[in-house]
C-alpha cells in the first residue's frame, strides 16, 4: 500500500497545503491580535470583527464557500503553481483553499497569542515600555517572551489545522484524505486504507508536536526557562 | 431549505441546527462521561495506563472526518450511529486529557488534607477533586467545546454519508450552486450564531456553578480559595 505513488502525491499535498495555509494563519492572527490591541476604535472594532467570524464560521464551510467560488471565477492565471498532483487548471482553486483554510485558524491564533501577550502580566509589559527600545526591538522582545507561552496551544491548533486540511479532498485538490478515499473506493479495501490514513495523520501530527516542543524549549528566554513548570499535554 | 437549516432530520439535506445540537449535546455529554473515568485511571494507575494514554495521544492525531469515513465504511453502525460515535471519539480524545492533565495537578496537600480529616475516597473525589478539575479545566472545555459545535455543524449540514461527494456534485450543477450559496451563507450565519452564544453562555454558566459551588461550601474566605 506505501509504495502506491498516489498516496505520497497525497501526503506532499497535504504538507503544502498545511505549510501554506498555516503560515498564512500565522500572519493573519498576528495581524488580528495586534488590531486587538490597538489604541484606535475602529481597528480593534474591526479587528475583533475578524476574530469573531473566523472563530465562529465551521472551517468546512469556509472551504466550500471558497471552492465552489473559485470553481464559478474562471480564468485566474498568474498564481505560482506548487500543489504536486493538482491538476494546473485546479491550482487557482487550491490557493483558494488555502485562504480558506488559513482564515479557519486565524481567528483562534489570535486569541492564542492576545492571551500569551496578556499572560505576561502588565509589570512586565510596563518594564518592556521603559526600556526605551525602537519599536522592532520591543515588538522582538515581546514576541520572544510570549513564544514560551504562546507555542504549546500555536502547536496544538496547528495540528487540528492539519486536521482541516482533509476538507480540501473534496475537491479536485490532490492530499491525503482523497488520496485515500480514492484508493479505498478503487480497490475496496476500505479498512486497511483507512487505517494507514489513521496512521499517517497521527504520524504526522506526532511529528508536528516534537517540533514544537523543541521549538519551545529552544526559544524560550532564560527567565521564562527557569520559572516554567510542568506544562499539560492538552496545552 | 432555511426550515431545513434549522430543524432538519436524519436524510434532510441539508441538516438543521437542532439536530446539530443534538448530536453534540450527545457526543460532548458522553465524551466529558468517559474522558473523567479516563482521567481517574490514569491518575490512579499513572504507569498501568500508559497503553490507554498512547491510545488517546493516536486518536488525537486523527482528523474527525477520516474517523467518521472509516466508522461509516467499515462498522456495522448506521450512519448517523457511526457519525455520533465518531464525533464522541474524537471529543473523548481531547476531553480526556485535559481532565487528565488538571486532575494530575490536585494539589498534594489538600489531599493529605481530607485524608487527615478522614474523607473517604468516594466523597473526596466526588465533593473535592471532580468540582476543583472542573473548575480549572473549564476554560480549556469550552474552547474545546466550541470546535466540536462546529465540527459537528460541518457533518450535519453536509451530510454525515455525503461529506465528501456534496461539494463535488454541487459544483457541478448550476442551479444547485446558487441553491447552496444560499445554504452555506445562511449555515454560517447560524453556526456563527451558535458559536457567539456558547462563548458568551459558557462563562455565565460557569459564573453561576461557581456561586453555587460558594453557597453549598459557605462563601468564607475559605471557600472561595477552594474554587478560585
Amino acid at each position: 500500500m506505501l509504495s502506491d505513488a498516489g498516496l505520497w502525491v497525497g501526503i506532499a499535498g497535504s504538507l503544502v497545503l498545511w505549510v501554506s495555509s498555516g503560515t498564512l494563519a500565522v500572519l493573519i492572527g498576528v495581524v488580528l491580535a495586534a488590531g486587538s490591541l490597538s489604541p484606535h476604535r475602529p481597528v480593534r472594532v474591526l479587528a475583533r470583527v475578524g476574530v469573531n467570524l473566523t472563530r465562529g464560521i465551521p472551517t468546512s464551510l469556509l472551504v466550500i464557500a471558497a471552492g465552489i467560488g473559485a470553481m464559478r471565477l474562471a480564468g485566474i492565471s498568474g498564481l505560482p503553481i506548487v500543489f504536486p498532483g493538482t491538476a494546473a487548471p485546479f491550482q487557482p482553486l487550491a490557493w483558494a483553499l488555502v485562504l480558506a483554510l488559513a482564515l479557519g485558524s486565524a481567528g483562534h491564533l489570535a486569541e492564542i497569542f492576545g492571551a500569551a501577550r496578556s499572560a505576561l502580566g502588565r509589570a512586565r509589559l510596563e518594564q518592556a515600555a521603559v526600556l526605551g527600545l525602537s519599536r522592532p526591538r520591543h515588538a522582538a522582545m515581546i514576541a520572544r517572551e510570549c513564544a514560551a507561552i504562546a507555542l504549546p496551544p500555536t502547536g496544538t491548533r496547528l495540528i487540528h489545522h492539519l486536521h482541516n486540511t482533509a476538507f480540501a479532498g473534496i475537491f479536485p485538490v490532490a492530499e491525503l484524505f482523497g488520496a485515500i478515499q480514492g484508493r479505498a473506493s478503487a480497490t475496496f479495501q476500505v479498512f486497511h486504507f483507512a487505517l494507514l490514513g489513521c496512521a499517517i495523520y497521527a504520524l504526522l501530527s506526532g511529528l508536528t508536536w516534537l517540533i514544537f516542543r523543541l521549538l519551545e524549549a529552544a526559544l524560550a528566554p532564560p527567565v521564562a526557562r527557569q520559572a516554567r513548570t510542568r506544562l499539560p499535554a492538552w496545552s | 431549505m432555511v426550515v431545513n437549516l434549522l430543524i432538519g432530520l436524519p436524510g434532510d439535506r441539508p441538516g438543521g441546527m437542532v439536530l446539530t445540537l443534538a448530536y453534540f449535546f450527545m457526543a460532548g455529554a458522553a465524551a466529558f462521561a468517559a474522558g473523567f473515568v479516563y482521567a481517574a485511571i490514569c491518575v490512579a494507575l499513572p504507569r498501568a495506563s500508559l497503553v490507554l494514554q498512547g491510545a488517546s495521544a493516536v486518536l488525537r492525531g486523527v482528523p474527525l472526518i477520516l474517523l467518521v469515513f472509516l466508522l461509516a465504511h467499515v462498522s456495522l453502525f448506521a450512519t448517523g450511529a457511526a457519525g455520533l460515535l465518531a464525533l464522541t471519539l474524537y471529543s473523548f480524545g481531547h476531553v480526556g486529557e485535559v481532565l487528565r492533565s488538571f486532575l494530575a495537578a490536585y494539589p498534594k496537600p489538600a489531599a493529605d488534607q481530607a485524608r487527615l480529616m478522614a474523607v473517604g475516597r468516594i466523597h473526596e473525589w466526588l465533593h473535592l477533586r471532580a468540582p476543583w478539575t472542573l473548575w480549572r479545566s473549564w476554560t480549556a472545555l469550552i474552547t474545546h467545546w466550541i470546535s466540536l459545535l462546529k465540527d459537528t455543524g460541518a457533518l450535519v449540514v453536509l451530510g454525515i454519508g455525503e461529506l465528501t461527494t456534496t461539494a463535488k456534485e454541487l459544483s457541478e450543477v448550476s442551479s444547485s450552486f446558487e441553491q447552496w450559496a444560499t445554504v452555506l451563507i445562511v449555515a454560517a450565519g447560524l453556526y456563527l450564531g451558535a458559536t457567539l452564544t456558547l462563548i458568551k453562555l459558557l462563562p455565565l454558566a460557569a459564573g453561576k456553578l461557581f456561586g453555587i459551588l460558594q453557597q453549598h461550601h459557605g462563601a468564607d474566605g475559605q471557600g472561595r480559595e477552594r474554587y478560585a
